[in-house]
């Protein structure tokens, strides 16, 4: 295990270069230029000049990246063009916010989605099942946008349930939390429902069955531990499409996280905090899917990860 | 495939999995930027949302000084020697009078006694002296305005200001020059998480994600504020911003598009109100395209849009078909006889003129707010067959392209907030400017006497003529001066809608509180 994990480690550093080069590259090569961003279009020539030259940018480009890579090698991003403080500080404070939304939108996702995958899958074709079949349908075709639009029009506008906006106490969470879990919740609900629909027809649910078990104790204690496999898996590695969510969501509800704070730097070519974030987005994409990886490993003994003993 | 019925180990692992998110987020770990946390603030306590982010509370910071939302920021929390009044005249702030020199190069400003900053020490000549040469040394925006000049302390009670040429408009000009501390040198990061000030605001917490924290600063010349409290939130999203200001989550929110005004005037709860800016939508062409070069055809291009009607469906009531290059509150207003729509009349004088119809215009704007408008504008000049790409950028390309004149038609809502046409026509229609490709020394003689008197009525004059020869040769379309809506909660009293989008806190307060 430790070697798989030794393995992955090596591989997830030639990535995370592959990741800080590629950011590097796409940022430069975007239209536009963060000194006109940052001094606006009332600045003149030599004021242009002064800022190009303190934040670096006179420089050939090839001599910006090996200065950027031997930064990033002793985790130095720069500071912020904007916010003119250390960049990767900057995404730490942002950091706590976005990893809230995402672990609360992903316990939502989960429980609700094996719920419902249970229930459909529990019974394949019956009428739960082509309810949740379509209502997961419904769930992903809806823009999140949209539907936190709605989500905020009615419990927050309508029943005044929740707050519309904003950060601070746990209410606050929960209309973001359930605007990005519901796509996700989708996803997972019909793997469980195909998982366990699958599960439900394998020689040993008989087997149960014929023990005398009820179908309950068939479906929660069989068929939903075999069936959680796939689940771990699609958690893992849905985490990538989750930040992607959140810059949405976070924008929507004005929740102060990591999803706004690069929409806003890429705005303003804030090249610096965009680097940063991305860094560390890509770093936690990966230890998730290898966390993934592992846990799936662990749930089914017949799979070997590559590279094990 | 068959599968094992599972260990106990997996179960043991997907149960962590869920603990472990679990605990986490019952951690939940106080996300920042709610300000008072639970939602509307209550008593003398008002929470506001404004639709930019406050990133700085450095008013001389190279880099975000002249942002807006530092401007808001700064004024609650700084004094300024003169500040504008909603009407577009100035007030003393720090200074109770000024005054130029028979030439304008030397403006004598008499000082407030007895002022003190929020940490209690005074506030003196010498702070307001190096206040203006940090300015300088850090060369923000604003520090262009004032190009080799100096500040001097002449007495403990007033401070002079050399040009380096005669200059009418340096209290306009200084309508965004702030005084800090004199301790206070360089960029100062630290300095500006808790600033010191002699505004009538202090800052308890900033945020720079999304909230700045305002209470009252009981040493403040002119008494401390009303509020207990006041919460800038930053909301990019305007459904956001409305919906927070209906439930009662905010109090105060402005730049409130047309089409959403009506909706916000039928609740009960609420004021709805509307005060013309200093802001014109701004259409220039680009003069030094060959397609662009003739007034005629440009004069030709203006005619053909029926911009009284666009206004009317677009902006019922936050638009007014402008008359001249500037707003009527900014110091030299001249009202400008108006464009006529006629686009068979439009149609002739290209045609006439010699004007290339197979070849494409490109107008560029920047904001997905102003797409139905140029929109709207494209069709007009579409029907006398007249092609236009219309481009909308994202900022930062746009500002790259505006100043590389990469385009044929710019929009942008240019406002102004010195107030004074000088930061306007005397800054981008000189031929030096280079903003716009249009070039006339007549025009530059008359700009650089207006700058250059110290007499308000001959100033005036000297804008009305150089207004007339813009607008008659078509620098550009000036199409609509702005209003700017702002909607609050009606326990909150004393809102006075502001002409900058930069609401005064200071006169507001809690009804009952």
């Amino acid at each position: 295990m430790i070697r798989v994990i030794a393995k992955r480690l090596l591989v997830g550093v030639l990535v995370m270069w592959g990741a800080a080069s590629l950011i590097f590259l796409i940022v430069r090569v975007a239209p536009g230029d963060p000194t006109t961003i940052l001094l606006g279009p009332d600045a003149n020539r030599e004021q242009v000049t002064e800022l190009t030259a303190k934040l670096g940018l006179d420089r050939p480009v090839f001599t910006q990246y090996l200065s950027y890579l031997a930064d990033v090698a002793r985790l130095q991003f720069g500071d912020s063009y904007r916010f003119d403080r250390p960049a990767m500080s900057e995404v730490f404070e942002r950091l706590p916010a976005t990893v809230d939304l995402m672990l609360a939108s992903s316990l939502i996702a989960v429980a609700l989605g094996l719920v419902l995958g249970l229930l459909a899958g529990g019974r394949p074709g019956g009428a739960v099942d082509r309810m949740v079949t379509a209502g997961t349908i419904a769930l992903q075709s809806f823009p999140t946008f949209w539907v936190g639009i709605m989500l905020i029009l009615i419990f927050a506008l309508a029943f005044r349930l929740l707050p519309s906006a904003g950060a601070g106490s746990p209410a606050h969470l929960i209309l973001p939390a359930i605007t990005l879990a519901l796509p996700f919740t989708a996803i997972v609900a019909r793997l469980t429902r195909t998982s366990v629909a699958e599960t439900m027809r394998e020689p040993y649910i008989q087997t149960a069955r014929s023990k005398g078990l009820t179908e309950q104790q068939v479906l929660l204690g069989h068929a939903l531990r075999n069936s959680l496999i796939p689940v771990v898996t699609i958690v893992g590695l849905h985490m990538a499409g989750l930040m992607g969510g959140a810059v949405v969501v976070e924008n929507v509800f004005a929740w102060p996280g990591l999803g706004t704070l690069v929409v806003e730097a890429v705005s303003n070519r804030d090249y610096a905090v965009v680097q940063a974030a991305t860094f560390l987005i890509a770093g936690i994409v990966m230890l998730f899917n290898l966390v993934a990886d592992l846990l799936y490993s662990q749930l089914d003994p017949r799979i070997k990860l590559d590279g094990a003993a | 495939m068959t599968r094992p019925l599972a260990s106990g180990r997996p179960r043991h692992a997907a149960l962590t999995l869920i603990a472990a998110a679990a605990i986490a987020l019952s951690g939940c770990s106080a996300a920042t930027g709610g300000g008072t946390g639970g939602g509307a603030a209550g008593g003398s306590e008002i929470t506001v949302a404004g639709t930019y982010a406050i990133d700085s509370l450095d008013p001389g910071s190279p880099t975000g000084g002249s942002a807006t939302g530092t401007q808001l920021a700064s004024q609650a929390i700084f004094s300024r020697l003169v500040r504008p009044r909603p009407d577009g005249s100035l007030e003393g702030d720090l200074a109770t009078a000024w005054k130029p020199d028979a030439s304008a190069t030397q403006w004598t400003f008499t000082l407030r006694q007895g002022v003190k900053f929020s940490d209690g020490k005074p506030l003196t000549a010498d702070d307001v002296v190096a206040s203006f040469k940090r300015l300088l040394e850090l060369k923000s925006t604003n520090a262009a305005n004032f190009a080799g000049y100096t500040m001097t302390a002449t007495s403990p009670a007033e401070v002079v200001l050399k040009a380096a040429k005669p200059d009418a408009a340096v209290p306009y000009k200084l309508a965004i020059f702030y005084v800090l501390p004199r301790s206070l040198t360089g960029e100062d990061p630290a300095f500006f998480q808790h600033p010191v000030g002699s505004g009538p605001f202090k800052v308890e917490k900033f945020d720079p994600s999304g909230t700045l924290v305002l209470v009252p600063n009981p040493d403040h010349y002119g008494g401390a504020p009303r509020l207990g409290r006041v919460t800038i939130r930053k909301m990019p999203e305007l459904a956001a911003r409305m919906t927070a200001l209906r439930t009662g989550e905010v109090d105060l929110i402005w730049g409130i598009p047309d089409d959403q005004l009506a909706e916000l005037q039928r609740d009960s709860k609420l004021t709805v109100g509307t005060v013309p800016s200093t802001a014109v939508f701004t259409m220039w062409f680009n003069s030094s395209a060959p397609a662009l070069k003739e007034a005629k055809v440009r004069r030709a291009l203006w005619q053909a849009v029926d911009f009284a009607t666009i206004i009317k469906r677009l902006y019922p009531q936050s638009g007014t078909l402008a008359d001249a290059p500037v707003s009527p509150v900014t110091l030299g207003y001249v009202p400008q006889e108006p464009v006529r729509y006629d686009p068979a009349a439009a149609k002739a004088a290209l045609k006439a003129a010699g004007f290339d119809f197979s070849a494409k215009l490109r107008l560029q704007f920047a904001n997905a707010e102003f797409r139905p408008f140029n929109q709207a504008i494209v069709s007009d000049l579409q029907k006398i067959g007249v092609q236009v790409d219309l481009l909308e950028k994202e900022q930062a390309v746009f500002t790259k392209d505006l100043l590389a004149l990469n385009w044929d038609i710019n929009f942008q809502q240019l406002s102004n907030p010195t107030f004074d046409a000088a930061n306007t026509l005397g800054r981008l229609y000189p031929c030096a400017a280079k903003r716009n490709g249009y070039c006339n020394p007549e025009l530059d003689k008359l700009l650089a006497a207006a700058g250059a008197s110290a007499n308000p009525d001959e100033r005036v004059k000297l804008y009305g003529e150089a207004s007339k020869i813009i607008w008659q040769d078509a620098v550009g379309m000036f199409p609509m001066a702005v209003k700017y809506a702002y909607a609050w909660n009606r326990r909150v009293t004393g809102v006075t809608p502001d002409p900058n989008g930069l609401p005064n806190f200071a006169g507001m307060q809690v009804s009952g509180s």
